[in-house]
C-alpha cells in the first residue's frame, strides 16, 4: 500500500473518529441545555400555580391556552420531593391521539389544608425541532469535512508526492555504466531536496568509482601487454637456437600457451570494458544472416577438423548493430560451440525474425544457466578465458536482447532473443 | 630493407631487432619520438615499425611529419591499444598496417613482407623462392611452371613460411596467423597439423623440394635453401 494511502487513511480515521466523538459530545451537550432550559421554564410555571394557590387558596382555573398540561391529585402524603421527569404530552386542544414527548414537574402542595400532588408538563416539540436542526448542520458539515479532507488528500498528496515518484521513476532506469545524470527539480520541499542531492551524489560517486575501477581494469590490462609482447618476442628468439632439446621445447611451448591464454584473457578484459563504453556511433545496419554465414566460413577449418555437421536455417534479419560487435559475439558463440563439441558432433544455427539460436552437441553436462554468463566461471576441462560468454552477455545487453541457456538430451541450446 | 623501429621497450626494441637483422635487412632502434624523428631528418627507412605510445608523445607525430615530407617509408603500427579509432586515424594518417601487441615476431615478419610487396606490386607481383613461384595478384602458386592447387589457408600458409623462412615458428604463431588469436582454439593444434600436412604433400606432389622440417614439441622451420 502506498505511502498516500496509507497516512489518508489513518487520517480520515481519525478526523472521522474525532468527528463522531464530536458529535456525540455535542448532542449531549445541546440535550442537557436545553433540559435545564425546560426545568426552568417548568419551575417557573411551578412557581407561579403554587403562588397563585397561597394568594387565592384555592386551586388555578384550569387554562388549555398554554401549552402546558396542569394536573391536580389529591394525596395523604406529607412530604414530597420535587421531581422532574420525561413524561408523554397530550395537547388538549389538538388532541391528534399522538403522545409527544414531554417534560414535567411532580410536587407537593397544599390548597385549603389539602394535600395535592401538583404535576406540570410541557412539550419537548419546539426544542426537539431545534436539536433536529442543529443535528442536521452538524451532519452537514461533517460530511462537508469529510470530503475536503478526503480529496485534499488525495490531491494534495499526490502532488506532494510528485517530486518523489519523479526520482523514483530515474532510479529505477539507473545504471552505473551509463552517462545519464539525474535531473534535480527545485522543490518547496525540504526533505525531497535534501533527498534527491543525497542521491546525485551518491550515483555520482558510484559512477566515478565505476569508472576509476574501469580506468584501473584498463590500464592494468594495456600495461600488461607490453611485457607480454616481450616475453613473447623472447620465446621467438629463443626457439631459434640449435641447442634446445626437445625437452627444451615441450617447456617452451606450454610457455607459448600460458602467454597466449594470458594475452587471451587481457584482451577479452579490456573487450568487457569496452562494451560497457557508449558505442552507439559504431551502431550499423548489418544483415546478421550474411555475418553468420561469413563466421560459419571462417571457421570451416576447425568445424571441419572435429568433423563436425554443420547446419543452418537462415532467414534474413536486419539489426541495427556495432559490426564490432556482433563480430566478438557470433567469434565467442561459434568458438564455444566449437571447442566444447565432440568428434562427429553437430552445430545448428537458426536465425528468425525474433530469435537466434546455437545449438551444438557437448562433451559436458547440463551446465549452470546461473552462473554460466558471469566472469570467470569454466568447466575445469576448458582452456578458455572464461570470459567469452560473459562478453557474449554484456553484447546482448547493449542492445537490449536476453540470451538464455537450456539443456535437451545431450544438445546445448543458446537461445538470444531479440 | 632498411628497417627503423621505434619503440621504446628496449627488450622488445632489440629482439625485433634480432629477427628482422637477415635477409639483408638493415635494423636501427629509436626509443622515443625525437630521437626517430632526427634519424628520418637524416635518413631514408624502407619501413618504420612504430609504437604508438612513446614517452615524449603519441606516435602519430611521426606519421605527420612523413606526411607532410611527402616520404615514401611504409609505415607498420605497433600497439598495445587494440583501439579501432588508433587503427583508423594511424591508416588515415598514412600507416600502412597495424599490429597489436603482444605479435609473433614471425607475424611481424610477415605483415613487413606483405606491405612491402604490396608497394612493389605494380612493378613486380611474383614472389620467386627456388622453384616456387607466387603470383601475388592471382593468388596462385607454381612450382616448375606447374600449377598448384592451393586453398586459402594453404597459401596464406606457404607465404607465411616463406617471410620467416630459416626460422622456427611455433605452432601458436602459426595458428593465430591464419585464425586470429581471438579464435581461442590453441588447445587443439590438430587442424594445424592437417593444413601442413596438405600443403606439403601438394608441393612434393608437384616434386618440389621438401623445405619444411618439423621441430618435434614446438613447430615447425621453412629452410631457406
Amino acid at each position: 500500500m502506498k505511502l498516500s494511502a496509507h497516512y489518508n487513511r489513518s487520517n480520515i480515521l481519525i478526523t472521522l473518529s474525532v468527528l463522531i466523538v464530536g458529535a456525540v459530545i455535542y448532542f449531549f451537550a445541546i440535550s442537557y441545555i436545553i433540559q435545564k432550559q425546560l426545568d426552568r421554564d417548568l419551575t417557573e410555571e411551578m412557581t407561579e400555580v403554587v403562588n397563585y394557590t397561597n394568594l387565592h387558596n384555592s386551586r388555578p382555573v384550569l387554562l388549555d391556552i398554554d401549552e402546558e398540561d396542569i394536573v391536580f391529585t389529591e394525596t395523604d402524603q406529607q412530604h414530597f420531593k420535587t421531581i422532574f421527569y420525561d413524561a408523554p404530552f397530550k395537547h388538549q386542544i389538538k388532541n391528534d391521539g399522538d403522545d409527544n414527548n414531554g417534560r414535567a414537574v411532580k410536587t407537593l402542595i397544599s390548597v385549603n389544608g389539602k394535600n395535592y400532588f401538583l404535576s406540570i408538563t410541557i412539550s419537548r416539540d419546539s426544542t426537539e425541532y431545534l436539536v433536529q436542526v442543529i443535528a442536521t448542520i452538524t451532519l452537514a458539515l461533517m460530511a462537508g469535512l469529510f470530503l475536503i479532507l478526503f480529496l485534499t488528500n488525495r490531491y494534495v498528496s499526490n502532488d506532494l508526492w510528485k517530486p518523489f515518484f519523479d526520482l523514483l521513476r530515474q532510479l529505477k532506469t539507473f545504471s552505473i555504466s551509463e552517462h545519464t545524470r539525474f535531473t534535480l527539480t527545485s522543490h518547496k520541499i525540504d526533505e525531497f531536496n535534501e533527498l534527491e542531492n543525497v542521491v546525485q551524489q551518491m550515483s555520482s560517486r558510484a559512477k566515478k568509482d565505476y569508472r576509476t575501477l574501469k580506468q584501473f581494469t584498463e590500464n592494468a590490462s594495456h600495461e600488461m601487454m607490453t611485457p607480454i609482447a616481450v616475453i613473447t618476442s623472447k620465446l621467438d628468439i629463443l626457439i631459434q637456437d640449435n641447442s634446445l632439446s626437445t625437452a627444451h621445447y615441450q617447456q617452451l611451448q606450454d610457455i607459448y600457451s600460458a602467454t597466449s591464454k594470458l594475452s587471451r584473457v587481457n584482451r577479452s578484459l579490456l573487450q568487457l570494458v569496452k562494451i560497457e563504453n557508449d558505442l552507439s556511433d559504431e551502431t550499423e545496419q548489418l544483415d546478421l544472416d550474411q555475418l553468420i554465414i561469413e563466421k560459419a566460413d571462417q571457421f570451416t577449418e576447425l568445424i571441419d577438423a572435429k568433423h563436425i555437421e554443420l547446419s543452418m536455417d537462415l532467414n534474413p534479419r536486419i539489426i541495427f548493430a556495432s559490426r564490432a560487435l556482433i563480430d566478438m559475439l557470433l567469434n565467442n558463440l561459434f568458438s564455444n560451440a566449437i571447442r566444447h563439441n565432440i568428434d562427429h558432433g553437430l552445430l545448428r544455427v537458426t536465425l528468425t525474425e525474433e530469435e537466434m539460436i546455437i545449438q551444438n552437441s557437448g562433451i559436458l553436462n547440463q551446465l549452470n544457466e546461473d552462473t554460466l554468463f558471469e566472469r570467470f566461471q569454466k568447466s575445469e576441462k576448458s582452456e578458455g578465458t572464461g570470459l567469452g560468454l560473459a562478453i557474449v552477455k554484456s553484447i546482448c545487453n547493449v542492445y537490449g536482447w536476453n540470451i538464455s541457456y537450456s539443456y535437451k538430451e545431450g544438445q546445448h541450446f543458446f537461445k538470444i532473443i531479440f | 630493407m632498411k628497417i627503423l623501429i621505434v619503440e621504446d621497450e628496449k627488450e622488445l626494441r632489440e629482439n625485433i631487432i634480432t629477427y628482422l637483422n637477415s635477409d639483408n635487412n638493415v635494423c636501427e632502434g629509436a626509443s622515443t619520438l625525437a630521437t626517430a624523428i632526427t634519424k628520418l631528418e637524416y635518413y631514408n627507412y624502407d619501413c618504420v615499425l612504430l609504437d604508438l605510445g612513446l614517452p615524449d608523445g603519441e606516435g602519430f607525430a611521426i606519421l605527420e611529419f612523413l606526411k607532410e615530407e611527402m616520404r615514401g617509408e611504409l609505415v607498420l603500427i605497433i600497439s598495445a591499444k587494440n583501439s579501432v579509432e588508433d587503427k583508423i586515424k594511424g591508416l588515415n594518417i598514412g600507416a600502412d598496417d597495424y599490429l597489436i601487441k603482444p605479435f609473433h615476431l614471425a607475424e611481424l615478419k610477415a605483415r613487413l613482407e606483405a606491405i612491402f610487396r604490396r608497394k612493389a606490386a605494380n612493378s613486380n607481383n611474383k614472389l620467386v623462392f627456388h622453384e616456387i613461384t607466387i603470383n601475388l595478384l592471382g593468388r596462385t602458386v607454381d612450382v616448375n611452371n606447374t600449377v598448384v592447387p592451393l586453398t586459402r589457408k594453404e597459401y596464406d600458409l606457404l607465404l607465411y613460411f616463406i617471410a620467416n623462412k630459416g626460422r622456427v615458428i611455433s605452432k601458436n604463431a602459426i595458428a593465430e596467423h591464419l585464425w586470429g588469436d581471438e579464435m581461442d582454439m590453441t588447445d587443439n593444434f590438430h587442424f594445424l597439423y592437417t593444413h601442413i600436412k596438405n600443403l606439403r604433400k601438394k608441393l612434393q606432389d608437384a616434386s618440389c623440394k621438401d623445405y619444411l622440417i618439423s621441430i618435434y614439441g614446438i613447430g615447425y622451420k621453412f629452410l631457406p635453401e
